[in-house]
This record gives structure tokens, sequence and C-alpha cells, in this order.
């Protein structure tokens, strides 16, 4: 380098006025003494752009033998002043360029005075990068993972060196040792790492040591000043020769992370943790209780084919019968859109050409696991080369069904258990997650994953924190390690500072205070900025639920998914007990609705004592009311109990799956039977879901004969669309807020006036952008899962009804849910409908 | 397009991408405005502008230089990220077509697939990132199994064109990762991305040349 150059600096911007001033503000730092600063900004004096060939051009002109430092501001600066690099014929030329990702105002005046000093290129490159230090210091915000700053201290009165012995360097837990011994001297202490060249830091920030990238072996050299700097000197150095009083723990350190660095972005995996399901949780990794599960296909001798085929159909059935089980829990516990992931695996299990398939090649000689895995295989790759990314990420289910059968083949347990704690693994199955022990399970971190997976989905509704996509290394963390997590950002700390645990402390807090927030006010009616009232009513399928709805505030019960009464037993459930039941549902919420919904099963879900042949369409087939008209006993006693009830009890009554009026009339016969059955008149209230389009599209000769409907927009969508929702091939298809079926919605609402109350009771009545459009199109009782009603509570306050009408008539005229959606998030971030 | 690639016919295509910028000029713009800074339309239609310009002044006889020509033109003229993002598509390919007068069409497989490689390279982007990669890999992808197939040209930019078209429609359900879009973060999700768009115009161009 010549010594007698000043380093070259060029500014690129978006705007020539911009870098224009800049430059002014840094040369009024520099007393004349000549720096070329160049620009390359804006593409004329008014339009914003940056421009290739006049970057290349400015390097040139500023690039003297001392080489040229380069300040972007961002997107388009930063690819056209690489392409300009690329550009440059001479490499040599080439060579003396740093780009530097400092910030270009505070960047610039810092290297303009270091280039002005006689500093090297690299000396302003690294000036730059520490210019944000000042104003972070000054306001006391200190950035997690802020650039390497380079501090040069007072001249050292003590200088020593060291070699990192521990086999994983100077990571988070010794830095943080050396950090404390040397805090509470009266020294400054600064580090450099010979061996890499980087530092100095100062020694008592964790940050900044982590930064030494201090790896086994490196040579540390330790420089001090201030009274006591020659002691600190030694007990650095006695220190690193205790390896920093690390115990013995083998693994332990395989995953290299700064402490306070957003992490785990560990050597050769570049992928970044996202975030999945939102919550903050500091805890320790868990550990496994179960036995490691052994997934390997195990070289068995194929023997009798017959025998080979009958352990794929235990097998089968075996994850069958689970997933069902499971299916049941967390519709119950959780909610039906979720458990109809379920219902996708189930489909697979079942399929005719898959099953044939993985017969076939266990009569070619195969063994059960080996045939179930190539089959499975082939699957997996047809649905991983769709090029729709939401389609290609249902190949995640067939690997869990794979995944599965697989692990009952080889007789291994259907899941594992856990300590308490953060459960780190690479991928989980939505069964899993399913069964995990929510109250165990403090997060999820997986090191592979996706936040749009069904496994995400579910853990969604179960509230258990995830991050996904954490990199394998992940998977090296022992149990017990300290790790810190915020789902809704995607940060993952291992071993995090006092400071990061602090911090995450307050999010935390900050977050339940909203929940708290939430929920003091969820016992207050939902009213909209412009003072319409909104009832938020629970959908609930036991007693225990009604109990959830009533501490979370719901106005009522909007829905009572009756079926739970009857489904997995062997006779149906007596009128006394049934009224009991209803009874207690009932009392939970005491003076407010409840609306018990009539049986609603079909030849999906048979009840054993009920028989139904086998239907082509379970869907489009005898269910609902259809399957309560064609074997009337059941409704008959059904309506008796509610009747009974109904004596004591404010409670509507509702029939599913109504499509003519006749089926209506019919039903309301029946009512009135089990009325005088039950001896008198109750008060009760009539309606009907309306789920099947035909319902909504002449809903006018619905509505002389009940006193409300309640739209189910999981079916009425389902239906509209031809799409089934646990069908992963056409789930995308599968959004409510279409606009044809919002026409529906719409519809309905017209007719029914002020005459007849609507309601809507699907998934879509708890989606907070569908909420908008649906109080828009004028329905005014949403009934949700318990656990929602404070946050859909919350949403109404924020809104103005008048705004939502105007975007609810604009959503009609939409091509799609996906413009829909786009339209309800700008509308909303912009302040339409909310603040 | 003839079987073999010429200078005429790759200004040809240039040409009626630049109609189609400007055909779609708002439409580009209004993307661009719903995740990104509503200048996608007019910063590409400023560029297209500049090289159809260029082209009426001076248009070379080598079609590689035709696209490197471009490519300057671009990096000079968009102003905005497309302008290092497209200016590399175009230089990239340009140089990958070699300095001949006319070149075998197979060459237009190898060129599209060094353009992606420079696109990839100076963007950082991924498939699935929701930006132009997401309709540029497919179309790669499909303008070379069509010409390993021994279709002609034309039906294989056909593919490709379809390809790109296939491509830019599934950017709409993602997430940005990259560029300004990605500052909206789940914001983003329902808008089809405006690179992408732009991406499916220069094939459909070029199918549409072949027709």
């Amino acid at each position: 380098m010549a010594p007698h150059e000043a380093v070259g600096i060029v500014v690129v911007s978006h705007s020539r006025q911009l870098a224009r001033a800049a430059i002014a503000l840094a040369g009024e730092m520099l007393n004349g003494q000549p720096v070329v600063i160049e620009a390359a900004a804006g593409l004329d004096e008014s339009t914003f752009g940056t421009d290739a060939v006049r970057i290349k051009e400015a390097i040139e002109r500023a690039n003297g033998s001392s080489g040229v430092v380069v300040l972007m501001d961002m997107g388009s600066a930063v690819l056209s002043t690489e392409l300009a690099l690329e550009l440059m014929a001479d490499p040599a030329a080439r060579e003396r360029v740093i780009l530097s990702s400092a910030p270009i105002v505070e960047g610039l005046i810092v290297a303009a005075v270091a280039a002005a000093g006689g500093a090297d290129r690299h000396e302003v490159a690294a000036e730059a990068s520490s210019a944000l230090m000042g104003k972070a210091t000054h306001l006391g915000t200190t950035t997690a993972d802020g650039p390497p700053v380079e501090q040069t201290g007072p001249a050292p009165s003590a200088v020593a060196e060291f070699t990192v012995l521990g086999d994983h360097g100077l990571h988070a837990r010794p830095a943080a040792r050396l950090v404390g011994e040397v805090r509470g001297l009266d020294a400054s202490v600064q580090l450099v790492n010979l061996t890499t060249g980087a530092g100095p830091v100062p020694a008592n920030s964790l940050s900044r040591v982590a930064i030494l990238g201090a790896l086994h072996g490196h040579r540390i050299e330790v420089r001090a000043s201030g009274r006591q700097a020659q002691e600190a000197v030694e007990q650095v150095v006695a220190l690193a020769a205790r390896r920093f009083d690390e115990p013995d723990h083998p693994g332990r350190d395989d995953v290299a992370v700064a402490a306070d660095t957003p992490a785990v972005r560990a050597v050769g995996d570049a992928r970044q943790p996202m975030p999945a399901t939102p919550g903050v949780v500091i805890a320790e990794v868990a550990g496994l209780l179960t036995a490691d599960v052994d997934d390997d296909v195990p070289e068995d001798a194929p023997g009798d084919p017959d025998v080979q085929w009958r352990r794929v159909v235990a097998a089968v059935d075996d994850v069958r019968r689970g997933l069902e089980q499971l299916r049941e829990r967390t519709r119950r516990e959780t909610g039906s859109s979720e458990a109809a992931i379920f219902d996708a695996h189930l489909a697979l299990l079942g399929d005719p050409d898959v099953l044939a398939d993985v017969e076939a090649k266990v009569r070619e000689g195969l063994s059960a696991a080996r045939a179930w895995t190539t089959a499975l295989a082939a699957v997996h790759t047809q649905w991983s080369q769709i090029p729709d990314p939401y389609l290609r990420e249902r190949a995640a289910d067939v690997a869990a069904v794979a995944q599965q059968v697989l692990r009952a083949l080889n007789g291994a347990p259907a899941g594992d258990e856990w300590s308490t704690g953060v459960v780190v693994v690479d991928d989980i199955t939505p069964a899993d997650v399913a069964a995990l022990d929510a109250a165990a399970v403090r997060a999820l971190v997986l090191a592979h994953g996706s936040p749009s997976s069904h496994a995400a989905i579910i853990a969604r509704a179960r509230g258990i924190p995830m991050v996904v996509s954490a990199g394998s290394a992940v998977l090296d963390l022992p149990a017990g390690t300290a790790v810190a997590l915020d789902g809704g950002t995607g940060e993952l700390f291992v071993d995090p500072s006092p400071e990061t645990i602090e911090e995450l402390t307050v999010r935390a807090a900050a977050l339940a205070e909203r929940r708290t927030q939430q929920l003091a006010m969820a016992g207050q009616p939902a009213v909209s900025r412009d003072g319409v009232h909104i009832e938020v009513l629970a959908n609930v399928g036991s007693a225990a639920d009604t109990t959830t709805a009533a501490s979370n505030g719901a106005d009522g019960v909007g829905l009572v998914r009756t079926e739970f009464l009857f489904l997995d037993r062997v006779k149906p459930p007596e009128v006394v007990e049934q009224e009991q039941v209803y009874d207690a549902i009932c009392a939970a919420l005491p003076g407010r609705r409840t609306v018990f919904r009539t049986l609603d099963v079909g030849g999906d879900k048979p009840l054993s004592y009920l028989p139904a042949p086998a239907e082509q369409n379970p869907f489009l087939g005898r269910r609902g009311i259809r399957l309560s008209l064609d074997r009337p006993h059941l409704l008959q006693q059904q309506l008796t109990a509610l009747c009974r009830t109904a004596r004591r009890m404010a409670i509507d009554v509702m029939f599913p799956m109504v499509t003519s009026v006749d089926e209506l009339l019919q039903a309301r016969q029946m009512l009135d039977d089990a009325a005088l059955a039950a001896g008198g008149t109750p008060q009760l209230r009539v309606g009907i879901m309306v789920e099947v389009p035909a319902a909504a599209l002449k809903i006018e000769s619905f509505l002389p004969h009940v006193d409300f409907v309640s739209i189910g927009t999981n079916d009425l969508t389902q239906y509209t669309l031809a799409a089934e929702r646990g069908n992963p091939a056409v789930a995308a298809l599968h959004d409510a807020l279409d606009p044809g079926v919002l026409q529906l919605v719409h519809r309905v609402c017209q007719c029914a006036g002020s005459a007849v109350d609507v309601a809507v009771c699907g998934e879509s009545a708890s989606d907070e952008v569908a909420v908008p459009v649906l109080v828009g199109l004028g329905v005014r009782e949403l009934s949700v899962s318990p656990e929602a009603v404070p946050a859909v509570k919350a949403i109404i306050r924020t809104l103005d009804l008048e705004r939502c009408r105007a975007i609810a008539q604009t959503a009609l005229t939409l091509r799609d849910a996906g413009e829909v959606r786009a339209l309800v998030r700008r509308a909303t971030t912009a302040g339409g409908a909310t603040p | 397009m003839s079987e073999n690639l010429s200078a005429a016919a790759m200004a040809q295509w240039v040409r009626q991408f630049a109609t189609l910028i400007a055909q779609n000029r708002e439409h580009l713009t209004e993307l661009d405005a719903a995740i990104g800074d509503a200048d996608h339309g007019a910063n590409m239609d400023r560029g297209m502008s500049a090289v159809v310009k260029a082209l009426d002044d001076a248009q070379p006889t080598a079609a590689g230089a035709v696209l490197t020509g471009v490519g300057m033109t671009l990096i000079s003229t968009v102003g905005g990220a497309s302008g290092p993002l497209f200016g590399t598509l175009f230089l990239r390919m340009g140089t990958a077509l070699g300095d001949a007068g006319e070149v075998p069409s197979q060459e237009l497989g190898t060129a599209l697939r060094a353009g992606l490689e420079g696109v990839v390279a100076r963007g950082k982007a991924e498939l699935g990132d929701k930006t132009m990669v997401d309709a540029l890999a497919p179309a790669a992808d499909a303008l070379d199994a069509a010409l390993a197939e021994g279709l002609p040209l034309a039906d294989a930019v056909a593919r490709a064109s379809e390809a790109a078209a296939t491509g830019r429609d599934c950017t709409t359900p993602m997430l940005a990762r990259k560029g300004r879009a990605s500052y909206l973060g789940e914001r983003s999700v329902g808008h089809q991305d405006p690179g992408a768009t732009s991406v499916a115009l220069l094939l459909e161009a070029a199918s549409e040349l072949g027709r």
C-alpha cells in the first residue's frame, strides 16, 4: 500500500440528492484534507435508482493505490455494486475494493475521517462498520448481532497470550466465564485473535468476545491497561489454562454459537430458524424418556409373502386406529379443521392403489418393511415434485404416515415421551404434535420442517410455541441445555446471556399482558369502534369446553356439537343421560343462549349402533339431518331430552346439513311432538345450519320457518368450492374467503335482514382476516373455539363497521380468496378498518 | 424463430418483450404497489424502451451481442433491483451464446440456464423466495427438458413459457424472503411477484414469436 494516498470512498444511493448531502456532511469533518469521495446515485437528478455502469466508473475514479471502500444504501444499490465489480476489467483494481455493509450517512462520516487520517482500507471499512456504536451506546441500545467492532483502548500496560484449549473454542459459556472474570477488575481489557486477526474487542462484553471467533487452538492476545492491568492479564491466562472451568461435557458444545446471537447458524448450515407458532419460552432442552426409535428398515428375511402382507395389514390397522383416536381427541380439544389433517393421513392409509402396490412388492418377495417403504417413497416422490410449494409440502404428510407404519412394523411405540422442557427434533409428524403432553412440552424446535406444515398448524392450535428450520446443529444440543426462543420471530438462543433472558422475559410478559388484557376485557361485550355490538359465542364439544368458554368471556354457546355424546360407545345415550349433560352445559353459562345442534354424523364416522351401508362419497351422502330423518328414533330421543332441558334453561335447537324446506318441516314436526311428550311447549328457538350451497341460494324459503340461521363456513366452503378440506391436493382451494363463498354469506345476510339472526360458526369466525369481511357482510354473531373468544372480541373492538362494509362489498367482486386476503390486509394496515 | 438463433431473431424477441412490458406497465406497477415500491412497471418500461432505442440506433450482428447489449442498457436505465438482476440475466445469456453470428437453437437452453445462474448468484434468492427465480428456474428446466426431447425450438419455448407462467402463479401464496417485499413478512402472501411476472412476459414474448 502506498502510504501517502488516502483511501477513496464511493457512495452508492438510490437518490442523487441523498448522496450529495451525505458527502457534504462528511466534508465538514475533513477540514480540507484530501479524500476522494465519489457518488454514483440516482438515474438522474430526480429519478431514484442505481446504475452499475456508473458505479463502476465511480469506483475506478476513486480507486487509487490505497484502494476504495464502497458504502451503499439498500436493495438494488447492493446488487448493482456487486455487478459493477464484475464489470471491472482489472482484477488487481477489483482486489482493492471493499464493499461495506455500514449505514451510508454514519458510515461515510467515520470512514472519511479515518481515510483522512491515513488508515488503510481495511481500517476504514472497520471504522465504517462500527459507525453505529456511538449512537447505540448513547441510546443504550446494543444490537444483538452487531457488526464486528474494533476498538482501540488506551496503550496496554500488560500484555500476554494464551491458546484456546477447549475442543469447541471460546463459545458462549467459557466466554461468559471470561467476561465475568474481567468485569470485577479495575482494568480495561482487550482481546485480539492473533490467529485470525479479529479484534481487538473489549473482554467485558460477551457479544464482542463472541465475535472473536476463537476456535480450538487459536492464539489470543490479552491486553490490559488501568490499575489492575497486570492482575487482569494473569487471571485471564490462568482461567484459559483451566479451560475456563468448563465441566467435562462431551458433545455439549457441538453447536458453536455465540450467546446473544440469534443463533444456531451452525457451521456449514445456512438455514435460518423460522417462526412457526408464537410464544416466548426460556427453558431447558427436554430429554427423551422413551428409547430412541429405530426408524431403519430392518434387513429381515422376507419369508412367506402371506405372513409379510399380514404384518403390513396389521401395522396399517394399528396406525389407523391410533390416528382415529387422535383425530377425535384433536377435534374435541383443538378443533375440527386441525382434526381434518388426520383425514388426509387416514385416506392415505386406506388408499387402495398404495396398498395394492405394497402387496405387489410383498408378493415379489420383499419384506413387509421394505415393501412399505419402497411403495411410500414413490408416493412421496410424486408429491415432492409438484411445482406448487403448498402442495409440495404435503409430501411431509406422506412421510409422516410412512414413518408411523414403519414404526409399527418395527414394533416401536407410536410416540415419544419427553421430560419437561423444549423438545428439539429433526422434524415431527402432526400425530406426534397432537399426542405431545402440552403441560410438559414448553416449546418445539425443529431442525427442519416448515411453518406451513400440518404439524405447525396443530402446534399453533395447541398453543405450543415452535421454531422450525433451525438447522441440524440443534440436534446435538444435549438435554438440559438452556435455550430461549421466540416462536413469533423465529429467534433461538442457545445458552442465552442474561441480557437476552431479560429481553425475552420482557417480551413474554408483554405477550402475557396482551392476553391478560384480552382476557380482562373478554367479559365485556364486543363493540366495534362505531358502536355495533357483535356477539362472540363459543363452539363446544363437551361440558368442560363450556367451562372454558365461560372463563374466556363467551357471550353464550353458539354451537354444541352433540356428537360427543354418541360416538365411541356401543349403544346410544338414554334420554335421561342426555338431559343431564345438556343441563350441565347450560349451567356453565347461566342466563346465556346455548344452541344445541342435533346429531351430525354420516358415513365417514359411522356409529356402531347405527349401521349404515358404505357410501362412495360420505360427504355427499346420508349425513346430518338426512340420517336423522331416515332413522328418526335417535332424533326423537334427542329432541325429547332437549325439550326437557328447555323447560329449565334458555336453549336453541339447530338442525345440521339442511338442504330442503321439507327436511326442516319434518324436523320441526318431530320437535313439536317431542315437546308434547316432554310435557308442554317450551320456549325454544329453532334454526338451521347453512352448509349446503343450495340452502344459502334459496334461503328465502327457509326464513319463515326459522328464528335464526348459523352458517357453517367449513362445510359451506367445502361444498361451494368442491374441495375437501382434508385432501391436501385441493386444500389450497379451501378458503372461506373465496368470493364465491362470500356471495352466499352475503345473500343469506341480505335476505335475513333484521328479522332473522345470522351467525357464523366455522373456523373463519376466528380468522382475523375473515372477521372484518363477515361482519361487513352483516353477520352479527360469531361462534368460535372457547380459547379464541378473547382474541376475537379484541379484533372486533378495533373494527369500524362502516369500513368493513366497504371492504366486504369490494371483496365480493374479487377473483379469489388470495385477493380478498390481500385486500383486507391492505385495508387493515392502511388504518382502514382497524386503527 | 428459426432453428438457428440469429441476431435478428434475438432482436425480435427483445422488441416483443419490450412491447409486452409496455402493455403490462400498469399491471406490473400495481403488483409492485402491493408488496414493493410501485416502480417495477415504470422501471422495466424505462429500461426496455431504452433497449429498443439502442437497437434502433445500432443492432449488433451477433446473436450473443444483442443480448449483452440489452443487459448493459438495462443495468444503466432500470434503476431498481430489476436493473442488475435483469441486466445480469441478459449479460449472462449473451455471454453464453458467444461471438458467433448465429448459434444452434440448442444454445438457447444453455443461455437461459447461464442467465438463471447469474440471477441466483446476484440476488442470492432460492426457489420459493417469491422472486423472479420462481418463474425463471422452471422455465429453464422446461426448456432444457423440451430441447433434450428433441422438440422444435418453437415448441420448446412454448413449454418454457407455460412453465414460467405456472411459476409466476405459484409466487402468489409465497412469503417473500428477498427484496423490499420481504419487509412486509406475512403481508406479502397473496400477491403475485412482479419480477416473476416480468420473467413470464419474457418467455411469453419468445413463445409468441415461435408461433
